[in-house]
């Protein structure tokens, strides 16, 4: 079940990352935010691209905000790994941009739940919008109170950029390799079906009487997935006759009780090693293939801080997110345009000395319909 | 909301009374058999907690055909011979022969009085599954538990709620008879809804809403702040009288077109000779590497 250790110290899986790549970027350090571009014409998969700082092949998360965070995208070969908000809606919708940006470019989509069926987060995902041009609204600049509403006199010095967007604070990536959804639509059937997709609900493969039902679970999946890598030809054994593609994996809240782990239920859980030993059996799967994986966990509910600090280590990747609903932060005028905070818990040095942390620490989210915007918060008094 | 909540309970639904030693849940849970009952429903029971008689006091006696209540009190355990109904049968298969053997035609809402005794002889990840299984499964319509937060850990009454897609959690008010109850529901659309509202239950099992709480009163009070007008307080005079507003107005700026040319230069029309720039790949031209230009 498990690879080599050598296998696990290879960080890159993908050859074609090499094409790309110059040696100067290979030598750089990340001690500066110099960006340098990159001309590569040799993508070869669909919906990836280099990475501008280290040369990986990178995926977009489906928000554009979060590719940002976390250095331009998702790289091939890790985890991310979302610790849910308290009701599971936030986290569940970035699995649902995970997945539909995997559709969108054509990859192929791995989901695993123990709640709901598959089916159902796939037929909730939202639908893109294809022309993928954000269209500017005409904005008008404060007006004094007492002069007109005309809208052309509103802006009576200015109004040359009186049809120009305002300048927003959210924070995206300039390239165009995400795409955006509509929260509101559903993606049509026919776009969805187009892509192909394995399932797996842990009800149909584990019967419920089973006395050591805890750890079967999670091998029951790691198997599950490493078969599906192995036949689809994710793992590179195969040579290139066909073109290449990339399997997304998503696992839905790991770790609850559904799955039959009691590391939310006790504080002292008495098999806290079956989750653990999970994640560093998928990291080395998805190391040595064409995949990127990400992972929910509700985390509120793990009491064992050391065990949460031991499940974030073993990803790469790792967000928290904590929703204003329930709270008594709901009421606080501060926070009132946003609906919730996101954490930036890790972010990984792959082949590199340093980490790319992004300069901004106080992080709020909002999803809005066509957006999931990730701002950072201005406080007032420090501009 | 609690007044939506008694009037049913969505298909697939689970509900979970959440109480503690300071105020029992239970009146409020028979509040919702009644209700139930009054909707014509079947109704299926586990009785852990207290004795039968305990728990059939002050529902109407004429519904009980449609009542049916699983004594699991007097021998939970199974340690005499012939039990009644033990924490064992608690699984899906034991449960759902159980409710069919009342071969009524619609399906049952199933009451569990209380999660919390299955919670100590079972572990809290079989009584999830259990419960998830439940809810999925065609033979119960809905599902209602009473828990007692201070018998477990947190963790696990976390876990359990997490499942639930309504909570109430019930607290002493104020006064003498009233509560206090929270009120969660989740929506399968994602949507939560969450409320807080005073109630207090009547001898037959009826409740009656009171107002909300006080203290969100307190809230708005604070969050109304005053306006400070910047113009104020100073040495010399910001505001604008009204003659000077005219002036203002009236005062024609040096740049300024008219109307039409306004239009005509803002919203371009058809034939205006519009220039679309798509920046290309090529266009990239950085002034400072001079290698740019460079097929490396």
């Amino acid at each position: 079940m498990l690879h080599n250790i050598d296998v696990i110290s290879s960080n890159m899986a993908a050859p074609v990352n090499s094409v790309g790549k110059t040696s100067a970027d290979r030598l750089q350090v990340n001690c500066t935010s110099f960006q340098k571009k990159t001309r590569s014409k040799l993508i070869s998969i669909p919906g990836t691209r280099p990475s501008v700082q280290n040369g990986q092949l990178l995926v977009s998360t489906g928000v554009t905000s979060l590719d940002y965070l976390l250095g331009g995208g998702l790289a091939v070969g890790t985890v991310l790994l979302i610790e849910e908000d308290r009701f599971d809606s936030y986290s569940r919708m970035i699995l649902k941009y995970f997945l539909a940006e995997g559709v969108v470019c054509r990859h192929e989509l791995f989901v695993a739940t123990a709640q709901d069926n598959p089916d159902e987060i796939l037929q909730e995902l939202p639908a893109p919008i294809l022309d993928d041009v954000a269209v500017p609204k005409p904005v008008e600049q404060p007006r004094l109170t007492g002069e007109p509403q005309d809208s052309l006199d509103a802006m009576k010095i200015a109004w040359r950029y009186q049809n120009l967007p305002k300048v927003q604070s959210a924070l995206a990536s300039s390239s165009r390799f995400g795409h955006y959804y509509d929260v509101s639509k559903t993606m049509e059937v026919e776009i969805r079906q187009a892509a192909k997709c394995h399932r797996f609900y842990l009800p149909d493969h584990i019967t419920p009487s089973s006395a050591a039902h805890r750890v079967e679970s999670y091998s029951a999946l790691l198997k599950s997935l490493q078969e599906v890598i192995h036949r689809e030809g994710f793992d590179l054994v195969t040579p290139m006759s066909k073109s290449r593609n990339i399997l997304r994996v998503g696992l839905h809240s790991l770790g609850s009780a559904l799955w039959g782990d009691d590391l939310c239920c006790h504080d002292k859980p008495r098999h806290s090693h079956a989750l653990t030993t999970f994640l560093y059996g998928l990291r080395a799967l998805l190391r040595s293939s064409l995949s990127v994986a990400v992972v929910t966990l509700p985390s509120h509910l793990i009491q064992d801080r050391a065990l949460m600090g031991n499940i974030t280590r073993l990803c790469d990747n790792a967000i928290a997110l904590e929703s204003f609903k329930g709270s008594e932060r709901e009421t606080n005028p501060l926070y009132k345009d946003y609906h919730g905070l996101l954490y930036v818990r890790q972010v990984p040095h792959l082949n590199c000395l340093a980490r790319q942390l992004p300069d901004h620490k106080d992080l709020a989210f909002k999803l809005k319909r066509k957006q999931f915007t990730i701002e950072t918060q201005i406080h007032p008094g420090t501009l | 909301m609690l007044s939506e909540l008694l009037q049913g309970i969505e298909s697939g639904g689970f509900l979970i009374i959440r109480d503690s030693c300071r105020y029992s849940g239970r009146d409020l849970l028979k509040s919702f058999i009644t209700a139930a009952l009054n909707r014509e429903e079947v109704i299926h029971i586990l009785c852990f907690d207290v004795s039968e008689e305990e728990l059939k006091d002050g529902l109407k006696p004429s519904d009980t055909q449609r009542l049916h209540i699983h004594n699991a009190y007097s021998d939970p355990l199974g340690w005499t011979g012939h039990p009644n109904f033990t924490v064992q049968q608690f699984s899906l298969e034991d449960l759902t022969n159980l409710v069919k053997q009342t071969s009524q035609p619609k399906p049952a809402v199933l009451v569990i009085d209380s999660l919390s005794w299955i919670l100590r002889h079972k572990t809290p990840p079989a009584v999830c599954q259990t419960l998830q299984q439940l809810r999925k499964g065609g033979a119960v319509r809905a599902v209602i538990g009473l828990l007692h937060t201070d018998m477990h850990q947190r963790g696990t009454v976390g876990s359990v709620c997490h499942l639930a897609t309504s909570l109430i959690s019930v607290a002493p008010g104020v006064k003498g008879k009233e509560a206090v109850a929270r009120v969660t529901k989740r929506s399968k659309s994602g949507k939560v809804m969450q409320d807080e509202e005073i109630f207090c239950i009547a001898e037959d099992f009826t409740v009656t809403i009171l107002s909300k709480p006080s203290h969100a009163e307190h809230k708005t009070n604070s969050t109304e702040e005053e306006q400070t007008d910047p113009t104020a307080n100073l040495t010399f005079n910001l505001r604008l009288s009204d003659s000077e507003l005219e002036a203002k107005q009236k005062l024609t700026l040096p740049f300024v077109f008219s109307k039409e040319k306004k239009t005509a230069l803002l919203h371009p029309g058809p034939g205006s000779g519009r220039i679309l720039y798509e920046p290309d790949a090529n266009d990239d031209y950085d002034q400072e590497d001079p290698d740019d230009d460079l097929d490396v």
